[in-house]
């Protein structure tokens, strides 16, 4: 990284941003703030709006209202519009995106064409780079003689190449399996660190945007509803959609709740009227509300039925995963806890008892979610 | 970095050379259409055979302006010339047959009194309209029987139109719809068969054509061979090549071209009436005043000897087979004395009208 | 680099319009001139003939009535139920062709693909000739001794019609059906099997996932096949079988015109395209083209074994025999034999036609000038339609299922269904109205007239041909290539041209020789003194000089390969190796 102290991370902001396809919105009143250097990941389900907003940054997208700042300039909005090849920026596809007719080394090249780097200089650089992703041997393949994982390096390679402020990732992991996803997502962090550069990353998956976030957006049909730190997301998340969306064991109806303080709630469930369960209190619970207990697995311990404490269940699955075992455990008629985590295994059909975390439950009422 | 940088220099370079070679085409293209003059000249629509010739002789005497010349089958200039209506682009049209003419005259789209003032000898004086409107340039005819030698012996010819009534070969002709020449000959055998007046009523005309469509039926459906319709000349010679007929009434001039050229075995036979085809040329009224002097002194300069000349030598085994119309009719020997040929000549205004009319019939009926 | 210039923000004058406005107006102005304005005078004319000066009804339906009585209305009859039998045939041919050559390991594969191209390449009215030289009774067949008396009069009706018509559709099936395959992959194949379905149970399943293509196929096969004039002109008109583009044509031809009824003529021609446009528009409705996927699915190719390899390798032969060889032998073998040579019954060979090209006898025009001038037009021609086409066609992919591109797909398919003959006389009537040559510009009878029409007709198909393979380039190459810094050229320059470059190859010279054999459009609009070679070939063919004429055709023939094999191999000397290795593989070169 000759002129790595050279660069400046990027600054984007995008301030009201809207997008809308015909009748539809993809994007509503998108405010978002990205300081320089910050590793962002966007997660959302599809048809949420997060490939939209970061086309809609790169300048393959035009906002049909709203403005867009790179670095405090604007880009998109009421002023105009700055074609992508402006905006000094990088970006890795969901589909790799290499043009076929051109070989690694000539891919990875590309963004250099208009630099004002010498030849020799370049030639390092792509060497470098080369190196550093670890597809040295294949500089002069054509793309479609590489695997995906192969492919997908190339194009970090390239969107690394230009040196920009500023790099994009539109879920560049989705089309990889398990394996290279684990290996292609640690590279993807450090190599984007150390470049020093601004990431806008997007993903549907809450484990990957998690391991590769400074900070989370999460999105809903076009609405940015949470943005914080991966473990604020976790452990407070905003609403219903946000908890769904990061992973939860069990999500229960309430059948009566009892307030202990500004955010401590005491729930009955209706499968175990008998057993106060505490909870965080996430937005407002009024008295006749259809609430729900959202439970995370961190917070879900079983233990044999001799237990004192604890509701009684039944193990209806068990899976061994190398650390320890998940289970799916039922407790009451039909509601079911999934990914329950235990050193010790417990054997399908075995009855046992479950105690919740307060921490990792959630009370909250879905219905007060403006969507 | 080498290798890309190479290649998109060479590509850029491509991308020009291949821009540059467009550019040089597309001005090539551009340059052929230029040209302008003072004197716009006129542009000669003609289907005349030696037309090249003579426009080129005039135009190496003549340097105050050019003559452009259109040159085609009858039947795509007259489409041309209809199509254009009232902003047409022809000075001056000249192909074969008068019936056109008549119609264009009728219409308003000739010069009155356009015809030069020479000494027309009489077949000449016999094609030409009182108005004035055209003026044949020679004259050829049609309804000539052609017949191969080698199918037909000189003893089995009809000598008659009547004859074709009874003749045991198919006889060839063309289809008036697409050739020039044939429906002067349908016409031309209607009028000799009722034997009308050069001037006839309505009445006479339309009981001639009753006459003549029972003609050609019978032909058609009672003779042993038939009657065998191709669109041209060309075509109905190559059938008889082929020898899917024996005879066919044609241009006479054709049957004499092939004779000339590589169809030896070609004769000709002229029944008891060869209906005149005068080549004619008539000068388009829509055109501004000194478009139709030029066109005007083209006109006139095919009656000077140069002019002749151009016209007899310019398709000598082709169109030039014509009786001038001017000085001796014998100027041509390859052709015999037209008074040996029964030539008859039909009015085109009486005929004009009718165009239509017959050669839809004709076609519904020996064509589909 | 990656500190933002505000000043170029600014200088830039932004477009801040929606996108598609200004584009769109001038993609449909253009069409506008090229195709509607001039084809809409023409189809006035049936029922307003006053209008253009051709009559004095400002307003009737007689001509719609006289154009389907007797001769018309059984040629229009005619002419419907051969492009119905025909497009059927050709896509049944092309289907199973496409098949065996892409799906199969018969023999000369390459070899096949190749001839695909030159049967695309060959002119209806040359193949017509063809033929006709060759079967008729003192034709080539019996001047070598064989006697094929009875084929002839077979041929020279209904099944001589269909038989060549379908060899002339043909291609444009194959290679539409082609594209679809390729979208095609084995999985879907597999699945059907391993879910227990036989073998045509299988083909079943499997059928309508290129069902789009076929439906394509049949709906251009039947435009291509309505608006064909040289079968009609030649073949129909001799075998006493009118059909509708000859009845058009001679309506035009004769004198006094009926354009009028021509006009109605060519209205029922434009409007039996809806059927077919409608049906496939329903199948189709929003997955007009199969979209490949970025990742190359490689089919899976079937293993005949020797005895079927043989048979299946054979009868794809057969099918080019027929469709190419007879009519290329046919022509080829009647220029090399002496006219009187039939007459005597011994063969007799000659090059005195060859030399006649260039040395034409007295009165004749040799085929030097109009033939480098067809070199140019086509050169011009195949270059602004190959543009203009890439343009058309991206806007046919890119906004699948919107409005806008349904109609550009109707209007375009329908296009194809317009005789050229239709289109050159719409010229004369609109670009020769007062107002356009006194007002707007005056361009009746000069060349660029001529080539602006040859780029009209050969546009729309053209623009069909590049959709298939533009909608398989992801539009993610074009969109890397801007986030990383090329600008809007560039980036087209250096993705998509290189993936597009072997279809841009092969549409040009598709064009370009198309232009060469013109020649219902050539002979209405060539300007004064400047005649095409198509339309020298035709006056010769037509004046009896068949020796001549068919030697010109071959000549032109030679000359239109020689192109393109100099084309190819400029191709393969000045592209990069990458840019050969991918794209559209239409052809194996």
């Amino acid at each position: 990284m000759s002129n790595e102290t050279a660069r400046k991370a990027s600054s984007v902001h995008f301030e009201n941003v809207g997008k809308t396809f015909g009748e539809k919105d993809a994007l509503n009143n998108v405010n978002l703030e990205i300081a320089p250097g910050t590793f962002l990941v966007l997660l959302g389900p599809s048809g949420s709006g997060k490939t939209t907003l970061l086309r809609c940054l790169a300048g393959i997208e035009r906002p049909s209202r709203g403005s867009i700042f790179i670095n405090g300039t604007p880009v998109a909005g009421e002023g105009g519009f700055l074609p992508p090849e402006k905006r000094g920026l990088a970006m890795v596809f969901q589909d790799y995106a290499l043009w076929p007719h051109l070989t690694v080394r000539a891919n990875i090249g590309f963004p250099l064409n208009n630099s004002q780097l010498s030849k020799p200089a370049r030639t390092d650089r792509v060497d470098n780079l080369l190196d550093r992703v670890g597809i040295a041997h294949l500089a002069d393949r054509y793309p479609n003689q590489l695997s995906g994982g192969e492919q997908q390096r190339v194009a970090l390679a390239r969107a690394l190449a230009a040196e920009v402020g500023l790099i994009l990732f539109d879920e560049p992991l989705s089309n990889l399996d398990a394996d290279r996803r684990e290996s292609l997502r640690i590279e993807i962090a450090t190599l984007t660190r150390e470049s020093g550069a601004t990431a806008l990353y997007i993903t549907h998956d809450q484990s990957e945007a998690f391991a590769l976030a400074d900070k989370v957006g999460v999105l809903k049909q076009g609405e940015l509803v949470q943005l914080d730190t991966p473990e604020m997301i976790y452990k407070s998340p905003a609403n219903a959609f946000v908890t769904r969306f990061t992973g939860v064991s069990g999500e229960f109806a309430i059948k009566q709740f009892k307030k202990m303080g500004d955010s401590l709630v005491e729930v009955y469930l209706p499968f175990a009227p008998d057993i106060t369960v505490e909870a965080t209190k996430i937005g407002k619970l009024s008295k006749d509300a259809n609430a729900s207990l959202f439970v995370r697995s961190a917070g879900v311990s079983i233990f044999p039925e001799t237990n004192e404490e604890g509701i009684p269940g039944e193990i209806r699955d068990v899976a061994f995963n190398g650390r320890g075992y998940e289970h799916v455990v039922k407790v009451g008629a039909a509601e079911m806890l999934t990914k329950v985590y235990s050193k010790h295994r417990f054997d399908r059909g075995v009855n046992i008892k479950v105690t919740l975390d307060p921490a990792s439950c959630f009370a909250i009422d879905p219905s007060t979610e403006e969507m | 970095m080498k290798l890309t940088t190479l290649k998109l220099n060479g590509l850029r370079k491509k991308t020009i050379a291949v821009s540059a070679a467009l550019a040089v085409a597309s001005l090539s293209l551009v340059s052929l259409t230029a040209g302008a003059a003072s004197n716009p000249g006129f542009v000669l629509y003609s289907a005349q055979g030696y037309d090249q010739q003579a426009v080129d002789a005039f135009n190496a005497t003549h340097p105050g302006f050019t003559v452009t010349l259109k040159d085609d089958s009858t039947g795509p200039l007259l489409t041309d010339v209809q199509a254009e209506g009232n902003n047409p682009k022809w000075g001056a049209l000249w192909v074969d047959g008068a019936i056109p003419f008549a119609h264009l005259d009728q219409i308003g789209m000739l010069v009155k009194n356009s015809a030069p003032k020479v000494a027309f000898n009489t077949l000449g004086k016999a094609n030409l309209p009182a108005d004035g409107s055209f003026s044949p340039t020679g004259v050829t005819e049609t309804g000539v029987l052609c017949y191969d030698t080698a199918q037909v012996s000189a003893s089995n010819l009809p000598s008659k139109w009547t004859d074709l009534l009874t003749t045991q070969y198919a006889l060839g002709m063309n289809d008036p719809s697409v050739s020039g020449p044939t429906f002067p000959l349908i016409a031309g055998v209607f009028s000799k068969l009722s034997n009308l007046p050069f001037n006839a009523t309505t009445a006479q005309v339309k009981a001639a054509i009753t006459k003549g469509e029972a003609f050609y039926q019978n032909i058609a459906q009672k003779t042993q061979g038939g009657l065998v319709v191709n669109p041209t000349n060309g075509v109905t010679l190559g059938a008889m090549q082929n020898q899917a007929v024996g005879m066919a009434t044609i241009q006479g001039s054709a049957c004499y071209s092939k004779t000339l050229g590589s169809y030896k075995t070609l004769g000709e036979k002229y029944l008891d009436a060869s209906m005149e085809l005068p080549g004619v040329i008539g000068i388009d009224a829509k055109m501004p005043a000194i478009v139709r002097a030029d066109a005007a002194k083209f006109v006139a300069w095919l009656y000077t000897p140069a002019g002749q000349l151009a016209m007899r030598t310019g398709d000598p085994t082709g169109d030039s087979l014509f009786w001038p119309v001017v000085g001796s009719t014998l100027a041509n020997p390859i052709i015999p004395n037209i008074t040996t040929t029964n030539p008859y000549a039909i009015n085109p205004y009486t005929w004009a009208p009718y165009e239509t009319q017959i050669n839809n019939w004709f076609d519904s009926n020996f064509v589909g | 680099m990656n500190v933002i210039k505000a000043k170029s923000f600014t200088e830039n004058g932004l477009d801040t319009r929606r996108k598609f406005s200004f584009g769109s107006i001038g993609v449909w102005t253009a069409l506008f001139l090229l195709i509607g304005a001039p084809v809409l005078c023409f189809l006035t004319l049936g029922v307003s003939p006053r209008l253009f000066q051709q009559g004095p009804e400002w307003f009737t339906l007689k001509y719609v009535h006289e154009a389907f009585q007797g001769f018309a209305g059984r040629a229009i009859f005619n002419s419907l139920w051969v492009a119905t039998v025909v497009s059927i045939f050709a896509v049944s041919i092309a289907t199973s062709m496409a098949w065996v050559i892409h799906r199969t390991n018969i023999g000369a594969r390459r070899f096949w693909a190749v001839a695909m191209w030159l049967l695309l390449l060959l002119p209806t009215w040359m193949m017509t000739l063809g033929w006709t030289d060759l079967l008729q009774p003192v034709g080539g067949l019996q001047a070598l001794g064989i006697n094929c008396s009875y084929i002839y009069h077979e041929f020279f009706g209904p099944l001589g019609i269909v038989v060549v018509l379908t060899t002339a559709a043909l291609p444009f099936s194959y290679f539409i059906i082609t594209a679809g395959l390729q979208g095609l992959g084995p999985e879907f194949e597999d699945a059907a099997r391993i879910h227990g379905a036989n073998k045509i149970q299988t083909f079943k399943t499997v059928l309508p996932i290129i069902s789009p293509a076929i439906l394509s196929a049949i709906a251009v096969s039947f435009a291509e096949t309505i608006s064909d004039f040289g079968v009609a002109d030649t073949l129909g008109y001799h075998a006493h079988f009118p059909l509708a583009t000859f009845i058009l044509f001679k309506a035009i031809s004769s004198y006094p015109a009926n354009f009028s009824v021509a006009a109605v003529v060519a209205a029922v021609l434009i409007l039996s395209i809806v059927p077919p446009i409608t049906l496939q528009s329903r199948v189709m409705r929003k997955n007009t083209f199969a979209v490949l996927s970025g990742r190359t699915r490689t089919p899976r190719v079937r293993e005949f074994r020797k005895g079927p390899r043989v048979l299946a390798t054979t009868i794809v032969a057969t099918v080019f025999v027929v469709a190419i060889g007879v009519p290329v032998l046919g022509a080829v073998m009647t220029s090399f034999i002496s006219g009187q040579s039939f007459y005597g019954g011994h063969l007799h060979l000659t090059l005195l036609y060859y030399r006649e090209i260039f040395n034409p006898p007295s009165a004749g025009k040799s085929l030097g000038t109009p033939l480098l001038l067809s070199d140019q037009l086509g050169f011009v021609v195949a270059s602004c339609t190959g543009a203009f086409a890439v343009v058309m066609a991206r806007r046919l992919v890119t906004k699948v299922g919107g409005l806008s591109q349904r109609i550009t797909d109707i209007f375009l398919l329908g296009s194809i269904a317009i005789p050229g003959v239709v289109l050159a006389i719409g010229y004369i009537f609109f670009y020769n109205l007062s107002f356009i040559t006194h007002h707007v510009i005056n361009l009746y009878e000069t060349l660029p007239l001529l080539i602006i029409a040859l780029i009209a007709s050969s546009l729309p198909g053209q623009t069909r041909f590049m959709a298939g393979p533009v909608s398989q380039i992801q539009p993610s190459l074009s969109e890397a290539a801007r986030v990383h810094g090329a600008g809007r050229f560039t980036a087209w320059r250096t993705t998509n041209l290189p993936l597009m470059s072997r279809v841009l190859l092969w549409g040009w010279l598709l064009t370009f020789t198309k232009t060469i054999s013109e020649l219902a459009i050539a002979t209405i609009l060539f300007p004064p003194s400047q005649e095409p070679a198509s339309v020298t070939i035709q006056n010769y063919l037509a004046n009896f000089n068949t020796g001549a004429g068919t030697a010109m055709t071959v000549m032109t023939l030679l000359e239109m390969l020689g192109i393109i094999v100099i084309a190819l191999g400029i191709y393969r000397l000045v592209t990069p190796r990458g840019w050969r290795r991918i794209g559209w593989r239409g052809i194996q070169s």
